[in-house]
Order: C-alpha cells, then sequence, then structure tokens
C-alpha cells in the first residue's frame, strides 16, 4: 500500500470537489482497502464519504429507497425489505460474512470489483487492472469465470449478489456529480467488458452513487435469491439466481429472472421471464422455459459445467418460488 | 482425584480469548525494524537484474537485500526444510521463492518498499504437470528402519502381485487423485529475533522448538548454543512449523547485520509459497478379492508431485501405513514414486501420508463392497488383521472392532437406507470408512520442579500448536504430584528447556506423558532425600523409606506430615528438582503401534446443482488413554472438519506457468461453520500399556484418516456418482 492523501468532507458537494485525478471515494472499505493493500488500486487520494447524509431505507406505495451509505446488514434486517422484496434481504445475507455486511455500503456494494484471481495479483496480466496488458484468465484458472457477455479481453464475472437482485427488481441507481443529479436502471449501468474491461459502469468522473430505488412491485413478495457455490458461506457464487414470480391459479402471470455468477455484469434473463409467462409452476414447465438460458453462452477450459449449472440453478430458485 | 480422563479446560484458555497471550508478532521490542520479502514472479529460470534504487530510497527504509546484495545465509541441515539457502545464488527455483528482503522502520514502509522492487528474469519452462510426469522415480529411502518406498509381500508360489490380482475371483481399480493443499493455520508465520552478547532469541511458531534452533544456527552459520527460540503460543501448524522456512533465518541475518530486533511477518499469500504445502499427488489401488470378500491381492501405487531435487526434503509415502497396515492379505505390493517438478516447496500437512493414502484405500474398498454387493462394513469385518503385513508382528493394542461396532451402533448404520433416499431437493445416502495412524514414541525429556510457594513446574521443550499440549503438561503433573490443576506451571515452547518430544506425528502427547510421571517420581526422591538429609527438616535422620510423599505433602506417620512448600520454606531451599528422560524401548522391535478408528457419515446432495453437504458424522477412536477428554474431542472433531474440507473443498492448482492459484484464503476454500454439522465423537479408553506405561497414543491426526474416503462414500450412496479426484465439488455431481 502507498502513502495517499485523505478526506473526510461532510456534504456531498464538498466530496466532489474533492474528489477526481486519482482519487477513490470510501464507505465501507471492504473493497477498496482490501484492493489497496495487494496494490491492484493505488489511489492518490482517498475521500471518505462517510460523513455524507446518505443514510435512510424507505418502504412505501412508491417502492424501495436505500441511501448509498445503507450497510448490507441494515438492509437485510429491515422488516419492509424482508416481507415486501425477500430476494433483496435474501441476496444480501447470502453475501460474504456478517462482520463484511456491517461494514460494505449498498452504493460500495454495486461497485465492487470482480474476484477474478489474476485481477487480484499484480504479477500477472489483466486488461481489467492494467489495460492492453493481456488476460491471464482465458488461459489460466477459470472455473469461476463468466461465461456471458465475455469479450476476449475479459472474462470476469461481477461479484455482486444484490446487484442481481436489483437488475430483476428494474432499479434504478441515483447519481450525483459536478454536472448534478441523475439516475440509471441499473441494468444500464454496468458496461459489457468489451475492449475497455477496465471501465466496468457509466459512472462520470468524481460521480457519486447516492441512492437505490427499486419501483413498487406487489408480487415481489413471492420471490427469492438462490446462491450456488461449492462452500456453504462466505464464498461468491458458481452461480446464482434472482427470481419473482407472479401466481395464480397454479400459472406464472409474470416473472422476473437474472442471473449472477455467470455474467461479466448482473444478467438479466428477459426471454426467460417471457418464456415462463402462462405456464404451470411444475419442474417440468421451469425445465422448458430456462432451455435457452445460456444460449450465447462461451464457456471456458474450466468452467464447462456452468450452463447446465445455470439452467438447473434457475429450475431450482423457481421451484422454491412457485412453492411460497 | 486425578484429572486425567476428564474434560479439563485449557489453562491458557483466558490469556488466548482475552488477547494476552503473546503470540511471535505480538512481540514489540525497544527499536524494533520491520522487515517485508519480495518473491519471485516467474516459475523457472535466473534474476538477469534486479532494480532497487526506488525501495532503497523510500521512505524510513533501512536496508534492501537481494541476492546482489545478500545476507549471508546457508542451507539448512539435510532433511529440515529447504535444501538451498535464499539470497545466495540468482536461480528461480519456483515462483513465490523470496528473492528480497527489505527492512525498514515501520511494517507499513517496508511493504511499500518491497513493492517498489523490479526485477528482470532470464525466464524457462518450468515443469509443473504431475501427469506428464508420471509415474515417477522410486521415492528415496525415509531412513530411520522405515520399510522401502517399494515393496511386496507374497504368498508362497505367488510370483507377482499382478498374477495375484488375475488370480482373484473380483477385482477392482481405480485412480484417486487430488491436487496441492495448504496448512493454513490462523497465525500466518511470523519472526521476532533479536541478538543480544552474540546470542540469537527468535520469538517464532515451532513445533519442535529444538530442532527449529538447531536449524536455524546451520542457516546463521553460528554454534547451536547460541540460538534460542521461544514459541509459547503457536496459532496452528499442521505440519506447517516443523521445518524452518526462510523467514525465520532472513529476519535473525537482518537482526544481525542492522543490530537491532526485526521483525518478519508473511502476509498471507506469501506464507501458501514460502511455506511447504501437501502436494499433489495421484495414487492407483488395485483390489482382489474372493466372491465372499476375502482379500487376497491389494496394490498400491502413487505418483507424489515432489520439487526436487532444489527444493524439498520430505517424501510423502501414503501407501505405507494405510494400504500397507489395514487389512489381511495374503498378497501387498507398495510402489511409492516421486514426480519432480519446479514448484514451491512442500511438506507433512495433518496425516501427512495416511490422509491421502486412506482416501484410496478406503475409497477402493467401497468400490469392492459395491461390486460384491456387500455391506462395507461386513467387507472390512471380513480382511481384519491382527498381525501387520510383512513383519507378523501383532499389534500393541488394537481394538478396531470395537470402534466398527460403536460407531455403526451410534450411526445406526444396520438400519440406515441402502442406496440412498431422496428428502425433497436432496439425495441422501451414508458411507464409512476405517481410520488408521501410527503411533510413534519419541524420546522426551521432562523437568519437574518443587517451589517453595506450594507450586510445581513441570517443564519440557515440546510446543503447544493449539491441540493443549500445555494442559497436558498440567494434568500429568497434577496426576503425579497429587496437586490440583492450579499448583501446575506447565512450560513448554522453549528451546532451553529439556528436549521434549517435537509436536509432531500425533506423539506429543504420548511421548510426553509417562515421562511426566518419571519426572515426578524422580523429583519426589529428590524431594524426600533433602527431607532426610537437611539437618532443618523435621524428617531429619530417618531413612527414606520411612517418608512417603502423597498429594503434596511428605508423610512419616504417626501425624508427622507436612507440605513441600514448608519443608522447602525451613530448609531456605528455593526448589527441588528432577530431570528424567524416556522413549521408546524393547517393544518397539516386538510390535506395530498405531492407533485406530471408524468414521460413519451421511451426506445430502442437492438433486437440482449437486452441492454435497454433510449432515451427519460420527467417529469413534481407539487411542489409548484419554489425557483431557476435551482436549480429545476438539481434536477429533477438528480432525473430521479437516477431512470434509479435504474431501468437499481444498485445492490449490498448480498453473503451466508454476503460479498456485488460489494462494489466498479467498480462492482457497476451507470449510466453515455453515459446512459443518454435529460431529459425534466418541473414544475407547482402552490403556495402550505396551506403547508406554501411561497408555496414552496420542490423536492429532487419527480422524484426519478416512474420513475423506467416508464422505465420498456416501456421496456415492447417494447419487450413484463415483468422484476419484478431489474434492468432489457440485460440478462432478451434475451427473
Amino acid at each position: 500500500m502507498h502513502a495517499y492523501d485523505f478526506a473526510a468532507p461532510r456534504s456531498i458537494r464538498s466530496a466532489i470537489d474533492r474528489a477526481g485525478g486519482e482519487s477513490a471515494y470510501l464507505a465501507g472499505g471492504t473493497t477498496l482497502v482490501d484492493l489497496m493493500k495487494l496494490e491492484v488500486m493505488t489511489p492518490s487520494r482517498v475521500v471518505d464519504i462517510n460523513r455524507l447524509p446518505l443514510k435512510g431505507i424507505r418502504v412505501d406505495g412508491n417502492g424501495l429507497r436505500l441511501g448509498a451509505l445503507e450497510r448490507m446488514s441494515d438492509v437485510a434486517r429491515h422488516p419492509g425489505v424482508r416481507s415486501r422484496y425477500p430476494v433483496v434481504a435474501q441476496a444480501l445475507e447470502l453475501s460474504a460474512s456478517q462482520q463484511l455486511r456491517n461494514m460494505a455500503s449498498m452504493g460500495g456494494n454495486l461497485l465492487q470489483r470482480t474476484r477474478c484471481g489474476y485481477f487480484r495479483d499484480t504479477s500477472t496480466p489483466c486488461n481489467k487492472r492494467l489495460p492492453g496488458s493481456g488476460c491471464a484468465a482465458l488461459t489460466g484458472e477459470n472455473r469461476t469465470h463468466a461465461i456471458l457477455g465475455t469479450s476476449d479481453s475479459c472474462v470476469a464475472t461481477h461479484p455482486s449478489d444484490v446487484a442481481v437482485a436489483l437488475v430483476a427488481l428494474d432499479a434504478q441507481v441515483e447519481l450525483y456529480g459536478p454536472h448534478g443529479r441523475r439516475s440509471l436502471p441499473l441494468g444500464d449501468f454496468y458496461r459489457l467488458p468489451g475492449n475497455t474491461p477496465h471501465l466496468e459502469n457509466h459512472l462520470l468522473p468524481r460521480e457519486l452513487i447516492t441512492g437505490i430505488t427499486v419501483p413498487s412491485l406487489s408480487w415481489a413478495r413471492h420471490s427469492g435469491y438462490l446462491k450456488v457455490r461449492d462452500r456453504q458461506s462466505y464464498e461468491f457464487a458458481l452461480t446464482s439466481a434472482a427470481v419473482a414470480l407472479d401466481v395464480s391459479g397454479g400459472v406464472v402471470r409474470e416473472a422476473r429472472v437474472a442471473v449472477g455468477g455467470v455474467g461479466t455484469r448482473p444478467w438479466r434473463l428477459p426471454a426467460v421471464e417471457q418464456a415462463l409467462v402462462g405456464r404451470r409452476t411444475t419442474e417440468a414447465a421451469y425445465e422448458q422455459a430456462v432451455a435457452h438460458a445460456a444460449d450465447g453462452a462461451r464457456p471456458l477450459a474450466h468452467n464447462a459445467f456452468k450452463p447446465e449449472l445455470l439452467r438447473r440453478t434457475l429450475v431450482r430458485a423457481l421451484t422454491t418460488v412457485g412453492e411460497l | 482425584m486425578t484429572s486425567v480422563g476428564t474434560d479439563v479446560d485449557r489453562v491458557d484458555g483466558p490469556e488466548k480469548t482475552t488477547g494476552r497471550a503473546r503470540y511471535s508478532a505480538d512481540r514489540v521490542l525497544p527499536d524494533m525494524a520491520y522487515a517485508h520479502v519480495v518473491l519471485s514472479t516467474i516459475g523457472k529460470g535466473r534474476i538477469r537484474a534486479m532494480n532497487t534504487d526506488a525501495a532503497a530510497g523510500a521512505p524510513g527504509v533501512l536496508r534492501v537485500y537481494t541476492p546482489f546484495q545478500p545476507l549471508k545465509l546457508y542451507p539448512p541441515p539435510p532433511g529440515y526444510g529447504e535444501t538451498y539457502a535464499v539470497l545466495q545464488d540468482r536461480d528461480i527455483r519456483f515462483r513465490g521463492q523470496v528473492i528480497g528482503l527489505v527492512v525498514a522502520r515501520t511494517f507499513e514502509q517496508a511493504r511499500e518498499a518491497a513493492a517498489l522492487v523490479t526485477t528482470e528474469y532470464d525466464a524457462q519452462q518450468p515443469s509443473t504437470s504431475l501427469a506428464a510426469g508420471s509415474p515417477g522415480v522410486t521415492a528415496p529411502d525415509q531412513g530411520q528402519g522405515a520399510p522401502p518406498a517399494k515393496f511386496a509381500v507374497l504368498a508362497p508360489g505367488v510370483t507377482s502381485i499382478d498374477q495375484a490380482l488375475a488370480a482373484s475371483e473380483v477385482t477392482v481399480q481405480g485412480t484417486y487423485t487430488q491436487g496441492s493443499q495448504h496448512h493454513v493455520a490462523m497465525e500466518p508465520h511470523a519472526t521476532v529475533a533479536v541478538w543480544q552478547d552474540g546470542h540469537l532469541t527468535a520469538y517464532c511458531g515451532a513445533q519442535m522448538p529444538q530442532v527449529h534452533a538447531v536449524s536455524l544456527a546451520a542457516q546463521l552459520g553460528v554454534e547451536a548454543d547460541r540460538v534460542r527460540v521461544l514459541s509459547p503460543y503457536v496459532g496452528g501448524a499442521f505440519g506447517s512449523r516443523v521445518a524452518t522456512w526462510p523467514d525465520i533465518a532472513l529476519a535473525s541475518a537482518a537482526a544481525l547485520d542492522l543490530d537491532r530486533p526485526v521483525k518478519l511477518v508473511l502476509a498471507r499469500e506469501q506464507v501458501f509459497t514460502m511455506v511447504g504445502h501437501r502436494p499433489a499427488v495421484s495414487q492407483t489401488v488395485r483390489l482382489g478379492a474372493s466372491a465372499d470378500g476375502v482379500l487376497n491381492a491389494v496394490s498400491h501405487k502413487s505418483d507424489v508431485a515432489m520439487p526436487m531435487p532444489t527444493v524439498g526434503s520430505w517424501v510423502m509415502v501414503p501407501a505405507q501405513d494405510t494400504s500397507g497396515a489395514l487389512y489381511k492379505t495374503p498378497n501387498l505390493a507398495i510402489d511409492q514414486r516421486v514426480v519432480p517438478l519446479d514448484m514451491p516447496p512442500t511438506w507433512a500437512m495433518r496425516g501427512p501420508n495416511e490422509a491421502p493414502g486412506g482416501f484410496a484405500i478406503e475409497t477402493a474398498m467401497d468400490e469392492l463392497a459395491v461390486s460384491l454387493r456387500m455391506d462395507p462394513l461386513r467387507l472390512r469385518l471380513r480382511n481384519y488383521a491382527t498381525t501387520a503385513a510383512g513383519t507378523g508382528r501383532p499389534w500393541s493394542s488394537k481394538h478396531l472392532r470395537e470402534c466398527y461396532e460403536t460407531g455403526a451402533e451410534r450411526f445406526g448404520w444396520s438400519s440406515r437406507p441402502r442406496s440412498g433416499t431422496v428428502d425433497g431437493q436432496w439425495l441422501v445416502g451414508t458411507g464409512m470408512a476405517t481410520a488408521i495412524y501410527p503411533a510413534a514414541r519419541f524420546p522426551a525429556a521432562v523437568r519437574v520442579r518443587f517451589r517453595d510457594d506450594g507450586t510445581a513446574v513441570v517443564a519440557s521443550a515440546t510446543a503447544d500448536i493449539g491441540t493443549g499440549a500445555v494442559t497436558l503438561l498440567s494434568i500429568c503433573g497434577s496426576d503425579a504430584l497429587g496437586i490440583p490443576l492450579s499448583r501446575v506451571e506447565p512450560r513448554l515452547g522453549d528451546s532451553a528447556l529439556p528436549p521434549g518430544a517435537p509436536a509432531v506425528g500425533s506423539a506429543g502427547a504420548g511421548s510426553t506423558a509417562p515421562v511426566i510421571r518419571s519426572a515426578a517420581q524422580a523429583a519426589i526422591t529428590a524431594l524426600i532425600d533433602l527431607a532426610v538429609t537437611h539437618p532443618d527438616s523435621p524428617f531429619y535422620g530417618m531413612t527414606a523409606d520411612q517418608v512417603r510423599y502423597h498429594d503434596g505433602y511428605l508423610d512419616a506417620g504417626a501425624g508427622r506430615s507436612m507440605g513441600f512448600a514448608r519443608l522447602l520454606k525451613l530448609t531456605g531451599t528455593a526448589g527441588v528438582e528432577a530431570t528424567a528422560n524416556g522413549g521408546p524401548g524393547p517393544e518397539a522391535g516386538q510390535y506395530a503401534f498405531h492407533s485406530f478408528g471408524a468414521h460413519f457419515c451421511e451426506v445430502r446432495g442437492n438433486r437440482f446443482t449437486g452441492e454435497p453437504r454433510v449432515s451427519r458424522f460420527t467417529t469413534v477412536v481407539d487411542i489409548g488413554t484419554v489425557v483431557n477428554a476435551q482436549a480429545t474431542r476438539s481434536q477429533i472433531v477438528g480432525s473430521v472438519i479437516f477431512g470434509i474440507g479435504h474431501a468437499l473443498l481444498e485445492v490449490d492448482p498448480l498453473e503451466d506457468s508454476g503460479r498456485l492459484a488460489a494462494g489466498n484464503l479467498g480462492d482457497y476454500l476451507v470449510p466453515v461453520n455453515a459446512d459443518i454439522p454435529d460431529i459425534d465423537v466418541h473414544w475407547l479408553d482402552i490403556p495402550d500399556t505396551v506403547y508406554s506405561p501411561f497408555g496414552a497414543r496420542g490423536v492429532g491426526e487419527l480422524a484426519t484418516v478416512g474420513s475423506a474416503a467416508a464422505i465420498g462414500n456416501a456421496i456415492h450412496d447417494a447419487t450413484g456418482i463415483r468422484v476419484r479426484d478431489l474434492p468432489i465439488t457440485l460440478d462432478k455431481l451434475l451427473g
């Protein structure tokens, strides 16, 4: 870790003023500090935003609003989130460890960096960390890597769980920057790696995430998050699925489906959502609906199992939520 | 009332749980400097140049050492670790080798400066494939009377193991593979080194403090009596603190060169390549049996990855104490080979030979049972061995049959559903396997000292690597002296103490306990001698046999009784002590020595996504006398958890580049609480008085052996899928 300047402003405007150049915002620090110790991120200035007024959890008829500095653990235990958006609470509770969830912020969660082992090891090439240096994962250990949205430059997965749930629920991110406020659908917030995997989202320089909103969706009560991994806790997803179902009379009226652990960004599956509409809530029907979920996947040497695992993850998640 | 065999809380528990226990890295000395290592980033080759200007000019930096500006170091003695000395040449033997050491005023300065060192290499392609290198060459001899790495015991008239297999009515064959594994002890390797008047004190984690001191002295080129190793608290070892890895000598040499104390704490990622790990191994087991399950032939061949000849010294021999000792068979062949590779150092890890070996033979036995349509427990009982293969020696004490029977009853083995059941989304299966571990006994010396404050010191240069050894000194001292635990002061982890048993091979307790008893008896004799010869003693002038010692008192009958503290005060004696030595006797050549156990478990696999989760586990062991029930339970539970990691999670792939791909705790998965079910533990508590008069053989590693096989066998029962490549991850169970 290198020496760096440090600022802890009290207002959003002041934070934005102090950002710039090689600066980094510090919220929970669970990604930034970790990557600074590994020399993967080497900001010359750290702007601590924890004093900014970016807290608050609101659940009402308009939906859900989360301040960017809300801690994962506080959101996960909020009664309104738990009852009306169980997929969000579950995705949070299946993330990291309690200690990390107590620190990590919601805004920071959306911006966390990939867990690709080559990204985190400065002695290996990585286009995301050092543009143009190459991608060691293409020919290296890539069992955990992405199969959807990949490029010849990068096959790293997006690691967030809750982002998968939020993308399924059409969440928006509220942003505040030098040129004022704006908001973006979270699904559009993330970029595909293409030839520029170091550019992961559409944040402008110095821009901050100030909040997350989820539109009202009554049947989001019938939702759930399934995370499949080797270790039962404290591990990133091999595959995951965020599912919400509007079921009536044993038939799916509407569905929301997004998956994690397989994409270079949280991966919404609109075709699966459409294929589910009108189907009965049976395992066989789900299998048909997800048959093309992994179409277009580009498996690597060690993750050829992921397309099949993805389909099975979806059937399991749908079966579980369908029985609610 | 002795506390032997009861639940005794760790005597150092309060220190450890309140943070008062000072581990090596907790030492802060005046004027102490901080070191950080620089590691190679290629798998093989030679350093062409290193630029240390930026590092040397960075804030707080005191010195930068490299092969171009080295500290003088020598290789460890043969067998003590690696075979070369760091920084003495420009050769790169593996990726993650030490090529530099930066010392600065603070830890942060040292770490920042270390990152500024740049290195140019002439790189070569390392050899990294175990499969491509197999079959390897016959493993080097283990010495010390160990059986050869390759041997066969054949029935009269049988000319080869292949012939015996061909003549068997039923045969099974399987090749079982596993990748590199790491100890990942909670405490990363750390050293604080300080010199005074030409004498070095090194605070570091050591399973054998005196061996550490000898090795360290050799690496520094000084006499052994000028080096003292202090290791009172060790945050886990599992074999990772047997050899001296380069960190200790580097910190010590830098402290000498800079004439100030130096602390070197390895980053977790550095531990993965600087500290020897369990190498990858491929094992092929062939079994031949009659149609009713009587073994006719056992063949066990193994190929072990080994960083020879430049790095490695310890050799894994997986078959010797597993296939070579488990079952009665007229024909047995063992062929243990090594495959030289360019890889980070390898070393023994908990159940070093037996955990991998046990997985192979105990999975093969399950495959034979399946092939015979026979209960796997019945198959094992049918081939129960009463004498050791090859030598015909009986075991000092063997009650494996009772382990099987008790375990089966506790688990409900006979009423288990056959061939798996379904519970909602989960496929449920059961499996079992045998545990075996050699019961070595090492020479040990123990000193017992009565003190005039009414306490007694029990001291031996063994180590407590988290096992509870220090509590064992208290328990056995209290038992032998008849005084409460609170009046015993245990001491270990110091190379200046009487030469103790190494905390290796699960033999620390078994080797030390009997000698504590001898030392206590010798100290009592010395105390009585003082009592009858010192003019100020009320027992003065009596003969020694007129004075009896019991429960801290000297007693000459007729009301003439006195506590030892009072006697010492009356006679103006600060303390009376005696040192005893003990070790294996002639029985060593007449018997076979092993501990035994039986595992039974239930595993659930998700029918959609495959994840295997262990849901129930029962382990019953035969380990002789139990010293501390609580610590014994912890050891067995910990061993089974090791087995769960072995079976389901732990692997660090070695890339073509020579890079260990999962060299950190984010990618190298060890079990977490959620992976561990309630583990039902039971022991027979039958003393093995042939092994030692005390009767305790030790327990540390035994239950690690066979536990992975029991899990794999249960997964097969649940899913019908036999996975022979560890770990058994969900992708191998998607069917």
